[in-house]
């Protein structure tokens, strides 16, 4: 074990919680639970800390906290989710300021649900966060070479699919915003489908310091022409390139076809003005429900 | 007795031992603040965990070159403890170690952020309020054993006043000076209640004070140095124990102890509490001292 | 004509040909030759390994200049002086009318009879002498105070043209003074004769005043007056000191005075320093240096900090053998360190740039002071010490803050947050400036080092204001340097349009402030320690142990180690922002507040000035200063 396992400081951020989860991960602190025991710390400062512990839903004010406060945590660095309302948004998830659970603002790698969270699983979470730091630590220092930050695109293999499964739900909510519904297909996913999917499809990951938080995936229906769907990012990567770079990626590796063809919503402006860049043009439209129609968009290889 | 090769196998070991020391000092620390807060605490070996983990971090800045002031804090502290352990100018000592604190001090000033400033600030007037009595406690020294040298005082070599009973222990012609140390002490190790540039203890209004900017190895080397430091300060209330070195043993262990207790019962003070308190301290006792030390020469 | 009297003569000749000179363009290769004929004769002064005194001796001078004629020559402005003198006071306002006239005429009675006596007091051998301390005066002089000139060409030029169009410009008469006061601290550092120092060290006084009220508007005429009156005061006491001296019969000479001990020239010498005491601004008399912080830049530096003010304590310095180990001596130290100590506790609590540096300059001349009065060979050493790292560094300070107050058009501290992107170049030397005057291992640390062992062996008790004071030295200088080194936000740098002459006497002068800590051990062998061997009559002597120069020195390479690690700038680190609890706008220091409203922050440093209330503190300085100095006065009465 490194020296990182076996200290880990943490800062605790409430979003908008009502305080019960916040009172147990004080709880932990407390001579009953005395978490200092593990080496764990709590800084109140993310330029120390680890682990960023993050407590109820995130409601809008506090996204750019939340935000602020993960970009100045140096790697490695875990997001736990304590509590059921930052998970998942909770009770709160429909409320008209709230976006939702700590994931649809930063990429998320533990959730230890409760409510109130409690102290047993709060330590729990963090043992089970060590393991995550431990992993991300070595994968830091293999690719020392590249600056820490930088996006990897590689294949994803069959262990990625839960976590790629996660960062799809969390990209399409904004799908589901644009339409009033929670009925897309993406959104409706289940485990058992998205393995079945990579059966028979490529799939492609991005990777940030050994967090996944973009992925695409695709196959080729034998006659010429991939079908490529399924492009997720995470809303903290959104508008920096990851989208295009992984859909060149995944070009490149059908080397056999000659069109690739690519669908979205018809409200969907912000898909289609980054489909059209990469050179994808409009060819036919159907009905999906009455809300939502697709918007079939297609590209020769040159 | 001071040859160079001598002197190059003290500052050897000085460089290895002190960091070991330091760290295992820190450990103790804070089981024992644990035990006193009825917790068990972390593992003996946690500060060295911290720093192995710290060391592994990803570097990051808010200015770019506010690092290359803790560095220079670094060596300049370690550079200090060598000075004391090869036994040579007190006065040098002081401030070299002065020189050390301004570089970690100018360094938050660089880091511009409004918490790391506040920190600095503090710091500075923590530096004030200790100075007063470092310089006096090399004065009065020098007044009881006639020498600046470190050396000299720890081999007991020259006393002016041997005349008087228990000359040859530095401490019983000093314990004015001696008490207002301790007192200064209490803000060199940074504990309450004059913890006020950077507390061990999360949640204050000041985040981490003068460190909050640095992160990864830099706070990395932030610890190490004031491992170094505080084997260094021990060693200071050693040399009050002149050639009598197993009171200077107990008494460091003594002090150490009582330092924790401070901390543990104390709430922190605010700035001006600090300031007056450590220069009367200062005045009355250690200076009050020197004057009665003058009178009897 | 020998090197010294030329030394002496040719400012005074360049200063009446600037008077003459109304046109900047003649007047800047003037002033230009001036400046490097001084630098050149102090430099050959120092360099000519053949220097003895008998060099210089009378004959040399007696060759061209007849020594009844310049007797008479110096009595002649001397009275023409005191009239001027007398005239200014009578034009001032309530208690300075009658008290300026007075002085001036208590001194005249003293002196006048001695002079026009003539042969009646025991001649004087050498009216100029020559020794290590003198030449050490001399290369200050020369060097520091010659940069500075070149620096105030530029600056007054800017002066007048950008910043004080509506004030006639009488630069003509302001470059004349100058020239003439450089002239007049020669004669200050290499007269023998007590009638030519303290006819040089009026001149220095009467310089001061003229440039003090240089402005022309209320406040430097007033702050002018006060300086006058505080200067003439010591001169009254100089006066004393030398009616004293040739009345009991000896001869009116710092040799004879030195050589004939403290059981014969205590008074006079108690009379020196108080002279000595009044014009380098020490408590009581510390207001008129305050004062005197109107003036241009350049005044400040060259008379208020580098120079003039160094005349007093070079006088306390050269009476230390007669002071060493008196109750006078005694009372001397203490007033030296009682103003260091309260100085420097009141920069804490000042803003403005200039007037930190009055009150560390006052802070310093205290220390220096304290030596003089303490005067073992140590505290000479480290006395003389200070004044060349003082001169120096002090000299960069007040440059630096004149070039930035033209620039930022305000000398407050507060306003020079971010400056090391806005003006760069100046704030790295305003960093090595402030470095050599508090922080190990530059000049000043070493010197202070020396003065508390000094004091720790003659009089621990002084060391009470030692300890206390340094702390708050470096309080105040550390907070400066971190307003300069933070930045919250990003500046354009303003550092253009900086002349020539300006660039290369800051360039020297920081140099120099880091030279001087490099070659200091030779400093003192070739300089310092021969002068204290000779003062003293001493066959050995050393401060400081080779192990500790070495120390010194292996630290300053340390420290100078640290501009190489701006090679390393920006590498290998991810920049973020300052922690903001979150609320970063991502705009510098700028965060969002309630209701999405956004704020800016500026930070500021302490000044406690609730706990150090600066009128408070020197008003307890100034009485009890006061009463130290009534102490030394009375014993002289009583005497």
């Amino acid at each position: 074990m490194s020296g990182l396992t076996r200290s880990p400081w943490v800062i605790h951020y409430d979003a908008s919680s009502c305080n019960g989860c916040d009172i147990e991960v004080l709880a932990s602190l407390t001579p009953g639970f005395d978490v200092e025991r593990f080496g764990i710390i709590n800084t109140g400062n993310p330029k120390h800390a680890d682990i960023f512990l993050v407590t109820g839903s995130v409601n809008q004010p506090n996204r750019d906290v939340v935000r602020s406060i993960y970009e100045q945590m140096p790697e490695p660095r875990v997001v736990m989710a304590l509590g059921i309302c930052a998970t998942s948004g909770g009770i709160f998830r429909e409320c008209y300021n709230v976006a939702g659970g700590v994931d649809t603002v930063i990429p998320v790698d533990v959730y230890v649900p409760g409510c109130a969270v409690r102290p047993e699983a709060i330590i729990d979470g963090v043992v089970m966060a060590l393991g995550i730091l431990e992993k991300r630590r070595l994968r830091l220092r293999q690719d020392a070479q590249a600056t820490s930050g930088d996006l990897r695109i590689e294949r994803a293999t069959a262990e990625d699919i839960p976590e790629i499964l996660t960062i799809q739900k969390i990209a399409y909510r904004s799908e589901a915003e644009i339409y009033a519904d929670q009925s897309l297909p993406p959104l409706q996913q289940s485990l058992a489908e998205i393995t079945h999917d990579y059966e028979r499809m490529v799939f492609f990951k991005g990777v940030i310091n050994g967090k996944i938080v973009a992925s695409v995936r695709g196959y080729d229906n034998g006659q010429g022409t991939a079908h490529l769907l399924r492009l997720s990012v995470h809303p903290y990567f959104q508008g920096r390139g990851y989208g295009q770079r992984l859909v060149a990626a995944i070009e490149q590796s059908f080397p056999a076809c000659r069109r690739f063809e690519i669908f979205t919503g018809h409200r969907s402006e912000r898909n289609q003005h980054l489909y059209g860049k990469l050179g994808y043009a409009r060819f036919k439209s159907e009905p999906f429900n009455p809300q939502v129609e697709w918007v079939y968009m297609e590209k020769q290889r040159s | 007795m001071n040859s160079w090769g001598h002197v190059l196998i003290r500052v050897l070991i000085y460089l290895v031992a002190a960091p070991l020391l330091g760290g295992l000092l820190a450990g103790i620390d804070r089981r024992i603040s644990a035990r006193m807060q009825s917790r068990v605490g972390p593992p003996l070996l946690q500060p060295f965990y911290d720093v192995a983990k710290l060391w592994s971090k990803e570097p990051i800045v808010v200015r770019r070159s506010q690092n290359f002031y803790i560095i220079f804090f670094f060596l300049l502290t370690v550079f200090t403890g060598g000075l004391f352990f090869c036994g040579s100018d007190l006065l040098l000592v002081f401030f070299a170690l002065t020189l050390s604190g301004i570089f970690f001090i100018l360094g938050a000033y660089k880091a511009s952020s409004p918490y790391s400033f506040v920190g600095a600030s503090r710091e500075l007037i923590q530096v004030m309020a200790y100075e007063p009595i470092v310089l006096l406690t090399a004065v009065g020294l020098y007044m009881a054993t006639g020498t600046f040298q470190v050396d000299a005082i720890w081999g007991g070599a020259f006393h002016p006043l041997k005349a008087l009973p228990g000359a040859h222990i530095p401490v019983l012609l000093l314990p004015g000076v001696f008490v207002a140390l301790l007192y200064a002490m209490e803000i060199k190790f940074r504990k309450s209640p004059f913890d006020l540039a950077a507390s061990h203890h999360a949640h204050q209004e000041l985040v981490r004070g003068i460190t909050t900017e640095f992160s990864g190895p830099t706070l990395a080397m932030i610890e190490v140095a004031h491992w170094y430091e505080n084997v260094m300060l021990l060693g200071w209330i050693f040399l009050f124990f002149g050639s009598c070195w197993p009171a200077g043993l107990i008494a460091c262990a003594v002090t150490y102890f009582l330092l924790l207790v401070v901390d543990n019962v104390c709430a922190r003070v605010k700035w001006p509490v600090m300031l007056r308190s450590a220069w009367g301290m200062t005045l009355v006792f250690g200076f009050g001292n020197i004057v009665v030390l003058s009178l009897l020469k | 004509m020998g090197l010294i009297p030329l030394l002496i003569a040719v400012p005074f000749l360049i200063g009446l040909a600037l008077l003459l000179i109304t046109r900047d363009c003649i007047r800047k290769p003037v002033v230009a030759a001036g400046v490097l004929a001084v630098m050149a004769g102090s430099v050959l002064l120092a360099a000519l390994p053949s220097i003895s005194p008998n060099l210089f001796q009378l004959p040399l001078l007696q060759g061209v200049v007849n020594r009844e004629l310049a007797n008479r020559a110096m009595l002649i402005v001397e009275g023409a002086i005191s009239l001027y003198l007398i005239w200014v006071g009578l034009r001032s306002s309530q208690w300075q009318k009658w008290l300026i006239p007075l002085l001036v005429v208590g001194q005249a009675a003293l002196l006048l009879p001695l002079e026009l006596g003539g042969g009646h007091h025991p001649a004087v051998a050498q009216n100029l002498f020559c020794d290590k301390f003198s030449i050490i005066m001399a290369l200050i002089i020369g060097i520091v105070g010659g940069l500075i000139c070149l620096y105030a060409l530029g600056y007054m030029r800017e002066f007048h043209e950008s910043h004080h169009p509506e004030m006639p410009d009488r630069r003509n008469r302001f470059f004349a003074i100058l020239f003439i006061f450089l002239g007049a601290m020669y004669g200050v550092v290499f007269a023998n004769n007590l009638f030519w120092l303290y006819f040089f060290w009026e001149i220095t006084t009467l310089s001061s005043f003229w440039l003090i009220g240089y402005k022309g508007n209320d406040e430097s005429r007033r702050n002018a007056r006060r300086a006058l009156v505080m200067n003439l005061a010591g001169g009254l006491g100089f006066a004393a000191a030398i009616y004293w001296q040739v009345r009991s019969g000896h001869p009116a000479s710092l040799d004879a005075m030195i050589a004939s001990g403290a059981a014969v020239a205590l008074l006079p010498a108690a009379l020196l320093a108080f002279a000595g005491i009044t014009k380098s601004a020490q408590l009581p008399f510390s207001s008129w240096l305050l004062g005197a912080m109107v003036a241009p830049t350049p005044v400040s530096a060259l008379l208020h900090s580098s120079t003039m003010v160094n005349a007093g304590v070079y006088l306390v310095l050269r009476m230390s053998p007669i002071l060493r180990d008196t109750t006078a001596g005694l009372l001397v130290a203490s007033v030296g360190a009682l103003t260091f100590l309260a100085t420097s506790l009141v920069a804490i609590t000042a803003s403005d740039a200039k007037k930190v540096l009055a009150y560390s300059t006052i802070a310093n001349l205290g220390l220096i002071v304290l030596c003089g009065g303490i005067g073992t060979p140590a505290a000479v050493w480290a006395g003389v010490l200070l004044i060349v790292f003082h001169a120096i560094a002090k000299g960069l300070l007040f440059l630096c803050v004149g070039v930035i107050e033209h620039k930022l058009h305000s000398r407050d501290i507060n306003d020079m947050s971010g400056l090391i992107l806005k003006m760069p170049r100046l704030s790295i030397m305003l960093q090595i400036g402030m470095a050599g005057m508090f922080l190990a291992p530059f000049g000043m640390l070493i010197s202070k080092w020396a003065v508390l062992k000094a004091v720790v062996d003659a009089q621990p008790l002084l060391s009470f204001f030692i300890v206390f004071g340094s702390a708050a030295t470096l309080f105040f200088w550390v907070k400066w340097m971190g307003v300069l080194l933070e930045v919250t936000q990003p500046h354009a740098n303003v550092e253009r349009n900086i002349g020539r002459g300006e660039w290369v006497a800051l360039y020297a002068l920081a140099g120099l402030t880091f030279g001087t800590c490099m070659l200091f051990p030779l400093l003192s062998s070739f300089l310092i320690v021969p002068y204290v061997k000779a003062q003293y009559h001493l066959a050995d002597f050393s401060v400081m142990g080779q192990g500790n120069v070495i120390i010194m020195i292996i630290m300053l390479a340390l420290v100078s180690l640290f501009p190489l690690s701006f090679l390393h700038y920006g590498r290998h680190v991810k920049v973020v922002d300052p922690y903001l609890g979150g609320a970063n706008t991502g705009q510098g220091n700028q965060f969002t507040g309630s209701a999405g409203a956004v704020h800016g922050m500026s930070m500021q440093n302490y000044y406690l000035s609730a706990m150090l209330p600066e009128a408070k503190l020197m008003l307890a300085g100034v009485v009890l200063a006061g009463l130290l100095l009534a102490g030394l006065l009375l014993g002289v009465a009583l005497v």
